[in-house]
């Protein structure tokens, strides 16, 4: 097969509303931050060309809505990830106890073809905040989680200062890479060797 | 022909993957050879399979995806192909070849991104003829997701501040004017859905049009994403033009969501300075809109802002936003006529939470919410609806929740009008959330006021309330409500006397309103609450000045023995005579022996009238000879009426054991060991011989019966007494009395009618052990023990 489909690697950032996904997205592809809240609706990509053993990448980065009612059309998109980004606040108990349930949503919309080693990363954002004296959920804590998972990999980040935002998407991007998701590999039933190959949808003419 | 079943769905997905995938394999295989005529051949078909009208927004994504994954890899493919040298304005051309327009709009999406990048040509005008271009699709879902795909593919290419696509021709303001373009077609197509197809169809119409609202509403997302869309941008340009197509398009569903997307989407600092603007449009909508959950959410929103920190408050302030949501609520509620009261609440209730996070100051403001409240709810009688109660309940938890003090919430004069609109049941939750609020932060309540105006919050924990029939009250949570209100009562304290008595006043005037059943919790915490106040008292001289309304320890007495009494009706005696021994005793410390006395006295009539349980006999015998013991404040006649009666008591207990050990335990009632003036020998070994006597019989009796235990060990028992008295100086108490008794439980231990017993041989054994130990004692106790021969 050639290489050309390798070259791009799709990264799906998830997580409850308000824990800094995509500031985490916009401070590694823009360089950018703001402080203000903006509700993400629906699911968005950004992409990154990253450069990894000599070769370049593209990085379609998803940010998705944390928001229920802000995902109203459900999660196609999941389709064909290479990693599953988990976020949370290390300051917000609530958005920890979450990151199971978007761990195993994931892997029950995706279903991934190993489910057991399909890679995810999880990143504990907002260090930052108030010196870290408002933290409520410790590194330790959070690690042991990550291993109990299958050795997820663990970053502390702070969008805001660009703390270890780099660091935690080379260590996604590695592990895209490595994914043992190979796209399904198609072969038509029959080959059609007039090369003509008439559409069979039924719609309208437009 | 209706076959829209969900199997049918299913199967006509199935095709249209399976037509998707053949295709992109025959396109990945041009790709391969670098065959652009063929790769898009190919696209073009595959594509095509997105022009089906049979499948539900769902579906149809499931399929959109996967031909957008493929797009990816054409869009790679163009990219490469210019770098090779083809054209891309000649690629721009030669897509538009395609047969059909919805494959060709896809691939001029495709193709018009790479343009963008190649910077060929402003991106401004590409963009503009995308976005115009588009219009050929007015199939409303293919049109979204079409639209929906121009926007994600444009997404990191508009011509935004500080973009490598801004450019002297292209300005944000290009950027602004194309997303707001697509977002007003998008919403066209999607108002223009509801109004296509049958019209029995409308709830399946309703349903896929919520399931393609992102759609929509990302384009506002996109905007608020656009660096360049600063707060003068916003109100200016962005926030007018999406209102207006808001208003204009007269759809319940689009402008519900709208609204809620922008709230959501925008910064909270362009909502304040917007204020105006937002909520002028409410009142334009259609009237079935649902403006009460926008509104709320507005200030949901802006409350947690305040709350966020206290730097960004100057800002409400500056833009008055309180008045102006305060004056948009009254506007909506006024022209809601038929808002059910739960909208009206959840308003006020969101109103509250707002102007307690941004003027936790003004009180005054929290208030008038209440009252602005009040006013809606008032000629509606009780408020029967589960979810009203509900927000009715946040409503009134909201003060308590910032405050942490009932005191403060207690100065809102709209508070309890509120609570009147509850029913009895939610009146008793409300109360139990003032109360724990209390307990928790520990509030101090401290004068007779506040108590007043609490008990009358908390009624519904205080009394059982008209027209609350309490069936069925679960014993378990009676219990801890009760308890609970007797934890308050105790927590209620001030350092002043007179004050801390009209606490108590209060208090006892709620309570006594509270029933038989709920007197038994409250009673004793009143009492040991007015205990501490006469504790407090003891000592100081009982009114110095004469004054005649000073607190003094006998006022509060009175009161105790009111108090206690009113137990009578429960009826609760045993309770009500511990509480009487426990007055008395305070009494006693403040040397007030009239008021002692008749506290023993009503202690000896519950003992004797209402105490009829052989066991709660010993154990008030035993509390009244502890306490009366204590006694001190006594004169010679009052005593002697007193022991003498406890003595009488003592022998007539049921059992001939109990009766024993009450009578030997009476002999302390005459040796009181700080006070030489009460050591009366005599009576001391009146009372032991007494209780030989009876221990006499009682052996007899069990030697009637056979078997039965226990006279021996009293016999040690009133050896052990004898030891005590001995060693304290009783000469009644002699060497020969305890040599006697010795002997008399050696013989009876040693008879063949005595049962043997582990525990009284022990017992014997190491009483006398410890004479044997006196002894070696040496000195003048050693002394003493000496000549007794074990």
């Amino acid at each position: 097969m050639p290489s050309r489909r390798r070259t791009l690697l799709k990264v799906i950032i998830l997580g409850d509303s308000g824990v800094g996904k995509t500031s985490l997205m916009n401070q590694y592809v823009n360089k950018k931050f703001s402080n203000q809240y903006k509700a993400t609706i629906g699911a968005d990509f950004l992409t990154k060309e990253v450069q990894f053993e000599d070769r370049l990448f593209t990085l379609q980065i998803w940010d998705t809505a944390g928001q229920e009612r802000f995902q109203s059309l459900g999660v196609a998109f999941y389709r064909g990830a290479d990693c599953c980004v988990l976020v949370y606040d290390v300051n917000s108990m609530k958005s920890f106890d979450s990151l199971n349930n978007w761990r195993e949503e994931f892997l029950i919309q995706a279903s991934p073809s190993d489910p057991e080693n399909f890679p995810f990363v999880v990143l504990g954002n907002k260090v930052d905040v108030d010196g870290g004296n408002s933290r409520v959920v410790s590194e330790k804590k959070a690690r042991a989680w990550c291993a109990s998972k299958g050795n997820i990999p663990y970053f502390e980040t702070s969008a805001k200062e660009g703390i270890n935002v780099e660091e935690a998407f080379q260590c996604i991007a590695k592990n895209a890479l490595k994914s043992g998701e190979e796209e399904e590999i198609y072969l038509p039933d029959t080959i059609d060797v007039a090369g003509n190959n008439q559409p069979r949808s039924s719609g309208c003419d437009c | 022909m209706i076959s829209d079943g969900v199997e049918d769905e299913e199967k006509w997905l199935a095709a249209g993957i399976a037509g998707l995938q053949q295709n992109a394999f025959y396109m990945h295989r041009s790709l391969d050879s670098n065959n652009l005529k063929d790769a898009l051949k190919y696209s073009a078909q595959m594509l095509s399979e997105l022009r089906t009208s049979k499948l539900s927004p769902h579906k149809y994504y499931d399929l959109y995806m996967r031909a957008f994954d493929e797009l990816r890899k054409l869009e790679i493919f163009f990219m490469e192909e210019t770098k090779r040298g083809c054209s891309i304005i000649d690629l721009y051309e030669l897509v538009q070849h395609a047969g059909n327009i919805l494959p060709r709009l896809y691939l001029l999406c495709t193709v018009g991104s790479v343009y963008i990048k190649s910077k060929e040509a402003p991106a401004k005008d590409i963009l503009k003829d995308l976005v115009e271009m588009c219009r050929g699709i007015q199939h409303p879902l293919r049109g979204l997701f079409l639209r929906s795909y121009l926007s994600q593919v444009s997404r990191d290419k508009l011509p935004d501040i500080g973009s490598e696509y801004e450019g002297d021709a292209d300005t944000v303001n290009d950027a602004v004017e194309f997303v707001l373009q697509n977002f007003t077609e998008m919403n066209k197509l999607w108002v223009r859905m509801q109004h296509q197809g049958p019209a029995r169809d409308k709830e399946k119409r309703e349903k896929e049009r919520s399931e393609l609202r992102d759609l929509v509403g990302k384009n506002l997302h996109i905007l608020s994403q656009v660096e360049g869309v600063d707060l003068d941008m916003y109100k200016d340009i962005v926030l007018p033009r999406v209102l207006e197509q808001v208003v204009n398009c007269k759809d319940e569903i689009a402008q519900f969501y709208l609204m809620e997307c922008i709230i959501q989407v925008f910064p909270d600092e362009y909502h304040l300075q917007t204020l105006d603007v937002l909520l002028g449009a409410c009142p334009q909508l259609q009237p079935s809109v649902d403006i009460k959950t926008v509104l709320s959410q507005l200030m949901e929103r802006l409350s947690n802002y305040a709350a966020s920190s206290a730097e960004v408050l100057p800002e409400f302030l500056q833009v008055e936003a309180f008045s102006k949501l305060s004056k948009a609520i009254g506007k909506v509620i006024e022209a809601q006529v038929d808002m059910p009261t739960v909208g009206v609440v959840t308003l006020y209730s969101a109103l509250l939470t707002f102007t307690l996070h941004v003027h936790p100051d003004r009180l005054d403001y929290a208030d008038l919410v209440l009252g602005a409240c009040v006013k809606k709810l008032s000629g509606k009688g009780k408020i029967e609806d589960n979810k009203a109660t509900k927000q009715i309940v946040a409503l009134l938890s909201a003060p308590l929740e910032k405050y942490n003090d009932i005191v403060t919430t207690l100065k809102l004069s709209n508070y309890s009008h509120v609570m009147e609109y509850l029913d009895g049941e939610t009146i008793k939750v409300m109360a139990m959330v003032i109360v724990q609020s209390i307990t928790k932060n520990k509030t101090q309540i401290s004068t007779a006021d506040n108590v007043e105006a609490l008990f009358e919050l908390i009624r519904g924990l205080i009394k059982d309330l008209d027209g609350s029939l309490t069936d069925e009250v679960d014993e378990d949570d009676f219990k801890e409500e009760q308890s609970s209100v007797a934890r308050l009562i105790q927590m209620l304290y001030n350092d002043d006397p007179d004050e801390m008595f009209k606490i108590i006043c209060t208090v006892k005037k709620h309570i006594l309103t509270g029933g038989i059943k709920r007197l038994p919790f409250t009673v004793p915490a009143l009492v040991f609450s007015s205990l501490k106040l006469v504790r407090q008292l003891q000592g100081q001289e009982e009114n110095p000045f004469g004054d005649e309304t000073a607190t003094t320890p006998k006022k509060i007495f009175q009161l105790l023995t009111q108090t206690i009494e009113i137990l009578s009706s429960v009826p609760a005696p045993e309770l009500a005579f511990r509480l009487y021994l426990q007055c008395a005793e305070a009494a006693n410390d403040c040397d007030l022996e009239p008021v002692a006395y008749e506290l023993f006295t009503q202690a000896y009539i519950l003992y004797e009238e209402e105490i009829s349980d052989s066991k709660a006999q010993v154990t008030a015998l035993h509390l009244i000879i502890g306490t009366l013991q204590k006694m001190h404040v006594f004169g010679v006649e009052n005593r002697d009426t007193l022991t003498h009666k406890a003595t009488g008591y003592s022998a007539k207990l049921l059992k001939k054991p109990d009766q024993c050990r009450a009578v030997y335990a009476c002999s302390h009632l005459f040796w009181l060991d700080d006070h030489d003036n009460m050591k009366d020998g005599e009576r001391v070994m009146l009372c032991l011989k007494r209780a030989l006597r009876i221990a006499n019989a009682a052996q007899q009796m069990s030697n009637a019966t056979r078997g039965s235990t226990g006279p021996v060990s009293l016999f040690i028992e009133i050896l052990n007494k004898y030891l005590y008295f001995f060693e304290k100086g009783n000469p009644q108490i002699t060497v020969a009395t305890i040599q006697g008794l010795i002997e008399l439980i050696t013989t009876e231990m040693q008879s063949d009618t005595t049962t043997p017993d582990s525990s009284a041989d022990a017992f014997f054994a190491s009483t006398l052990r410890y004479i044997e130990f006196q002894k070696q004692k040496g000195g003048a106790v050693g002394e003493k023990y000496e000549p007794i021969k074990v």
